[in-house]
């Protein structure tokens, strides 16, 4: 660095890294600042992991339908449920068994009901938390506990810290990309993937399935090549006459790079994106000829490619909150399966056949569970089940997690976690923990004090789910 | 089989699990849903069976007594043991439910369990707030300086004094010299222009308004320039936008999904804009936000005025400062468990946080939970605080946001509006009963017609059949009935268009709707304010135990922050019962508008000087305590808090004061042995040896495309412009009625719909409030400008513009607007070349034959001006203020 700089290091932080780049444990404002330096950083520790895919959930999945077997539900289907169990709003009646039979896979015999045939063949890759509880029963904030840490609005989202973290390691491209459903947005829409107090550089960008990946990544009306590049030539010679007039200033030469680079990721996220040079049999795999499966199924195949190409992080959503099964929880639920499983699955196929599961920690869940009693709206198939926050499972694979187990237990009936109960910061510690960083030690400095994903949680890494 | 029996069976298969005895009557009491359980009947005999060999007497293990309910709140070591009404998340019901506890000896049966739970879930009576605070952690060392009021010192000496013009160059010049600096020379009278139009109103001044500068030769030129500016009303419109940043202004209620508008907001924004304009007295600018409606008496005048007076509707908007905070509420919140602890109380944390972050500069919500860990700043101090406010917002009586709002009228008005709206009603009635006589009579008049075309055998027989009741008819006619009626009644949705056919009903009809719209047109309908307004009778305000809202402490009266220094203390008392409002916000407003306040003034002139300098004095304008920034000129600081106070609380003194001066008349861009003298010393330019080079915000920025596009219209004030997410995800505003284009500060901002320019330059999206913006500097910034639509319109409005005023200098008219200097001749030639082989290569493009058109050409060569334009509007000089 040299001496001309005259922001502060936290100022220069918060501003530079060619607009995409990582930061930043309070290492070198020197790798740092520069856009033509490589961004990226090591962490507190030898990570496991180098690229997060997020499968988020919108809705809460009904834990006891997909990772929870719980006969007791099926046996006293229809009853009401004890008092140690029952509602604590009343806004269900009597026990639901699953419809779904469970089936125990791989060689774990780690148990998923019928409906999630492809996952389930990686049984032996994943972990299954099944004492999760949240502290909210209304989405929006169980869906800032499971994203930010609590349930409090304005908190960055997990894909912020790891690109405030670790940054990228291509720096044509975004260190987070979030990849929302075409068909509409997702329950909490941008903030799905804000970076809340940390500085706008670190909050997700949305690559979109069709047409320019990114907005603005090109005019809506084409220009030809010559116009183009003409005016790129003029904007770099006026740039230049005015940087010759304030030698040394940091910033003016950081945006001159940000225009640089957005002609890279021109290039870069158009590559990154283009499906077609897949094999036939890829994209069968993903689901792609399958009208069901489809619109999935490319955001997986996209996120596979992101990862490939260095994105810190990918986070995949669907529109609205299908696994939102208030009513229909049986049809909804299989209907969620019918979209994802066989994408999911692909995913999973993969990343393990191209060496990158390894390296790539794919998280599964949403903000919360559903009831175990059923909240009883007209005939029986129409059932459907309520939020669910006391005790509900997620699922985590690659990224050294010991596959092939469950971890942590409701009770008989589904309703409350009672075995290693899981707070999210404990999860948010261990999602850390596998890409190298602690978080105790991950901070930001915000209304005087210094702020981290887990806040005021004592939290802890899982051991027992790491290989 | 019964569900009790089921229920038998539950519980017993669980037993199989945790063998243990139970007691039918346990069960039964957790079983009737009308028994309500007490910690002395239901919940003690557990207790003393399975938990008091531990958690009783003298010493209880972990500090956590069960067998007194007054003690179950406080907790022990680990924190409260219960948390009202939320089982699931209470520790003593964790632990027994994990059987964890007891640790020896017989667990909780699966009824006691169930017992405990319910008693919690009921809302755990028997247990009272806590009774005692844990206030080891108080800080009470008032040593920080910001915690003592400013002092006003003696204007230090200097050596070279020729360059001082204010007080505030002495104060700077000051400390440059100690460290052997200087100022830099004055920055060039364009520069000055500039950054002058950017500081006061946040757009770029006109070619007339160059020149207009640049002719005026009179002593006290600049002067003028800088009292023009600060009476244009654009100036409230730049300065205003600074003002909704602390004060977390939004058009959103936040929170939830559905992010549910507000359309009363904008009559703050507009208040806040006026209050700049019309350098409203900070004190008093303040006192109206927090207590507008105490301070100019609103229950009185509503009471007894014919109408309300003007500073009383001003003052009702003003309080829309402590609306700005999420309020998702709505009528059917009533239903949720826990909606205080959920959605209340949040709103209430915001408000405060607000409060003191705007104002004073503390990071107060540090001790909702427990103590400031770093300022003085005791938790029971936070909760006086919060008790300002809870006779108007009452977590236990909560308004849904949409109804908490107050009308442009008084009560004698909106008496005689009511009385006249019934008539009003009445009268619509009238006529709508008489429109729907004149329906039914036709009605029976396409009946009669149609019945014609019946063969008139039957006629008769069908009339008299169809006419009967239903009942009333014989198996004959009964079959006349079902086969005619439908054909010859028109139904319900066949009605209107059978009528249509029948023109003296659709003249009578028309004239009936007519007057019935008319009529409606009568009502008198009242304007409505977004207010925030106590509501009558005693307010309850707990210390929250770990700032939970289930974990309610004692009750504290309102009150301040103990540990500031101020010469008047906060002075309430309580008022009678009949009381409307209980004055306990205006005494807080005027214990923070006392002259020598701590914090008020400096914090102020602080964010003044932020906004000019782009760094504060302090920093971290956010938080001058312990743990924020120390001030780079303490002693300017307290001469600029103590000047503002005894001009009367003028912001626009204080610009004066500043805009005046040398230190901010500097050149940013300085010489070489300047700046490596002053780097070595100084590399951050505390000392501030030279201006900073700034990047324009969110707002200018925009703005400013409009504005030297030609096409932002000069509308002030009233309900924003909406804003649209486009297919692609691009969020734009719409065009309405004032014009496509109004200024950023008419945007409308929805907190989860940012406005797409506007985010993408670091326009905060509202959370609480934004006290400080980021400035990034990131691509998708250079791909927004480069590409975005928004910017092709508005550089092809900029080479219509500069082609209309200049046709045969497109080229210095372009430069001349977007950087308020004159092109040099190096650049004209590099321009107008670039606009020549740009329209060559536009023409290349077309065929042969159209490329000789006279149209083709002015088109191409329009399209090379564009892009022209374009680029001057992406360049670094456009984005950057010297």
């Amino acid at each position: 660095m040299d001496q001309s700089n005259i922001l502060t290091r936290r100022e220069a932080l918060d501003r530079f890294g060619a607009g995409f780049g990582g930061l930043a444990l309070g290492t070198l404002l020197g790798q740092a600042s520069l856009a033509s330096e490589s961004p990226s950083l090591t962490g507190h520790f030898q990570p496991k992991a180098t690229s997060i895919i997020q499968l988020y959930m919108h809705g809460g999945p009904s834990h006891v339908d997909l990772l929870d077997p719980k006969p007791m539900l099926t046996k006293f289907d229809g009853t009401a449920p004890p008092d140690e169990v029952a509602d604590d709003e009343n806004r269900t009646k009597n026990l639901m068994g699953s419809p779904f039979s469970f089936r125990k896979c791989g060689e774990s015999g780690l148990e998923f009901s019928e409906i999630q045939p492809f996952v389930s063949q990686h049984a032996d890759e994943i972990a299954v938390v099944r004492s999760m509880f949240t502290e909210h029963r209304n989405h929006e904030q169980a869906i800032w506990m499971a994203q930010t840490g609590m349930t409090t609005a304005g908190r960055p989202t997990l894909g912020s810290w790891m690109a405030y973290g670790l940054g990228t390691e291509n720096r044509n491209l975004p260190a987070f990309v979030a990849l929302p459903d075409p068909g509409g947005p997702s329950v909490d829409g941008v903030r799905n993937w804000s970076s809340g107090w940390l500085p706008p550089r670190y909050q997700g960008t949305v690559f979109r399935e069709q047409g320019s990946p990114i907005l603005n990544l090109q005019p809506k009306q084409p220009r030809s090549a010559a116009i183009e590049s003409a005016r790129a030539a003029l904007l770099r010679k006026l740039n230049k006459q005015h940087l010759t007039g304030r030698p040394g200033e940091l910033e003016l030469e950081a945006r001159i790079e940000t225009f640089e680079l957005a002609g890279r990721m021109q290039l870069a996220a158009t590559d990154a994106l283009d499906l077609s040079d897949e094999t036939a049999e890829t994209q069968k795999m993903y689901g792609l000829e399958n009208a069901t499966t489809k619109s999935y199924g490319t955001r997986c195949l996209m996120a596979r490619r992101l990862v490939e190409r260095g994105v810190r992080f990918v986070s995949l959503f669907m529109s609205g909150q299908p696994w939102d099964t208030h009513s229909n929880n049986n049809s909804g639920t299989k209907n969620c399966c019918l979209r994802t499983d066989q994408p999911v699955g692909a995913l999973l196929t993969d990343l393990k056949r191209r060496g990158l599961l390894d390296s790539t920690l794919v998280l599964w869940g949403g903000e919360f569970g559903r009831t175990p009693a059923a909240e009883q709206r007209g005939e029986k198939a129409s059932y459907g089940r309520d939020h669910h926050p006391y005790g509900f499972s997620v699922w985590l694979a690659g990224g050294g997690i010991k596959g092939g187990q469950h971890y942590g237990a409701t009770d008989d009936f589904g309703y409350r976690s009672v075995e290693n109960r899981t707070q999210t910061a404990n999860l948010h510690a261990t999602i850390l923990h596998q890409m190298g960083l602690n978080h105790e030690s991950l901070n930001w400095h915000h209304n005087g004090r210094d702020e981290r994903l887990t806040d005021v949680y004592e939290a802890k890494v899982i051991e027992e789910l790491l290989a | 089989m019964n569900s009790f029996l089921l229920r038998l069976i539950a519980v017993a298969v669980m037993l199989i699990r945790l063998p243990a005895p139970h007691h039918a009557g346990e069960l039964l009491a957790a079983d009737d849903p009308k028994a309500e359980l007490t910690f002395e009947n239901d919940i003690l005999p557990i207790v003393k069976a399975k938990c008091i060999r531990c958690h009783a007497g003298v010493e209880p293990k972990a500090g956590l007594n069960l067998t007194s309910p007054s003690s179950l709140l406080t907790g022990g070591k680990s924190g409260a043991a219960l948390r009202i009404r939320a089982a699931e998340s209470s520790l003593l019901y964790e632990m027994v439910s994990s059987e964890k506890m007891p640790p020896v000896g017989q667990k909780l049966t699966a009824a006691e369990k169930g017992i405990l739970r319910k008693w919690i879930n009921d809302g755990a009576k028997g247990v009272s707030n806590a009774a005692t605070l844990d206030r080891s952690d108080d800080v009470t060392d008032t040593d920080h300086w910001s915690f003592r009021p400013p002092v006003r010192g003696a204007i230090p000496s200097v050596r070279n004094g020729e360059r001082v013009r204010t007080p505030i160059d002495t104060h700077v010049l000051k400390r440059l010299e100690e460290n052997g600096l200087g100022f830099a020379p004055d920055a060039d009278p364009l520069t000055l222009l500039r950054r002058l139009y950017f500081d006061l109103i946040g757009l770029p001044p006109t070619p007339d308004e160059v020149e207009q500068f640049l002719t005026d030769t009179q002593p006290g030129a600049y002067e003028r320039l800088v009292d023009r500016l600060l009476a244009d009303p654009r100036y409230g419109e730049r300065w205003g936008r600074h003002w909704l940043d602390v004060a977390g202004f939004a058009e959103s209620a936040g929170i939830l999904n559905e992010d549910r508008a507000l359309p009363l907001a904008w009559r703050y924004r507009d208040y806040v804009i006026d209050a700049f304009n019309r350098d409203k007295p900070y004190d008093c600018f303040l006192q109206e936000q927090i207590a507008g409606d105490e301070l100019t008496d609103y229950w009185t005048a509503f009471e007894t005025q014919d109408r309300l007076p003007d500073d009383v509707v001003e003052g009702i908007i003003a309080t829309g400062f402590l609306r700005t905070a999420s309020d998702p509420s709505r009528p059917d919140f009533s239903t949720i468990k826990n909606a205080e602890a959920q959605y209340f109380y949040p709103t209430l944390f915001d408000t405060l946080q607000i409060v003191c972050s705007s104002t004073m500069g503390l990071t107060v919500q540090c001790a909702r939970c427990h103590s400031h860990k770093f300022d003085p700043i005791p938790q029971v101090d936070y909760y006086r605080m919060q008790a300002v406010f809870t006779t108007a917002y009452r977590p236990e009586k909560w308004i849904p946001q949409m109804n908490r709002r107050l009308h442009i009228a008084s009560k004698k008005e909106k008496e005689a509006a009511a009385k006249h709206n019934a008539e009003v009603d009445a009268n619509v009635k009238q006529l709508s009963d008489e429109q729907a006589a004149l329906k039914s009579s036709f009605a029976e008049r396409i009946f009669e017609d149609r019945l014609k075309t019946v063969s008139e055998e039957v006629r008769a027989d069908v009339s008299a059949a169809v006419k009967l009741k239903k009942e009333a008819r014989s198996e004959i006619q009964k079959y006349l009935a079902e086969r005619f009626e439908k054909k010859l009644r028109p139904q319900d949705k066949d009605l209107d268009a059978a009528l249509a056919t029948y023109d003296d009903f659709k003249k009578e009809s028309a004239t009936l709707t007519a007057k019935i719209a008319e009529e409606g047109q009568r009502k008198r309908l009242f304007d409505e304010v977004r207010a925030l307004y106590d509501q009558p009778g005693e307010a309850v305000t707990p210390v929250l135990l770990r700032g939970d809202p289930l974990t309610p402490g004692p009750l504290v009266q309102p009150g301040v922050i103990s540990t500031l220094t101020t010469a008047k203390p906060f002075e309430w008392t309580t008022p009678e019962a009949a009381a409307k409002t209980s004055g306990r916000r205006l005494a807080f407003a005027r214990w923070l508008t006392q002259p020598d306040h701590p914090l008020t003034a400096r914090v102020m002139v602080n964010r003044i000087w932020m906004h000019h300098f782009g760094t504060g004095i302090v920093a971290t304008p956010h938080d001058f305590g312990v743990s924020g920034a120390s001030p780079s000129h303490p002693e300017l600081l307290d001469w600029l808090a103590t000047e503002f106070v005894e001009s009367g609380w003028s912001i626009k003194h204080v610009h004066r004061l500043i805009l005046t001066s040398t230190v901010w008349r500097q050149g940013s861009r300085v010489s070489a042995e300047h700046r490596s003298a002053c780097e070595q010393i100084d590399p951050e330019n505390r000392l501030l040896w030279r201006q900073a080079l700034r990047r324009l915000e969110a707002e200018p920025l925009r703005d400013t495309v409009l504005a030297v596009a030609g096409t932002l219209s000069d509308s002030m004030h009233g309900s924003g412009q909406a804003v649209a997410r486009q297919k692609d995800g691009e969020v734009i505003a719409m065009p309405d009625s004032q014009g496509p284009n109004r200024r950023s500060i008419y945007v409308k901002i929805l907190r989860l719909n940012p406005e797409t320019m506007l985010e993408v330059f670091d326009q905060p999206t509202i959370a609480v409030n934004c006290t400080k913006r980021s400035t990034s500097t990131v691509s998708t910034q250079a791909l927004t400008l480069l590409n975005s639509d928004a910017m092709m319109k508005a550089a092809a409005a900029f080479a219509e513009r500069v082609l209309a005023e200049r046709s045969d200098d497109p080229v210095g008219r372009a430069v001349l607007i977007a950087f308020t200097r004159p092109a040099s001749s190096d650049e004209q030639t590099l321009l107008s070349e670039f606009v020549a082989e740009q329209t060559s290569r536009y023409l290349t493009e077309k065929a042969e034959a159209e490329r000789q058109k006279p149209q083709v050409k002015a088109e191409s060569h329009r399209k090379a001006v564009a892009d022209l334009c374009h680029m001057l509007m992406s360049a670094n000089e456009f984005v950057y203020v010297d």
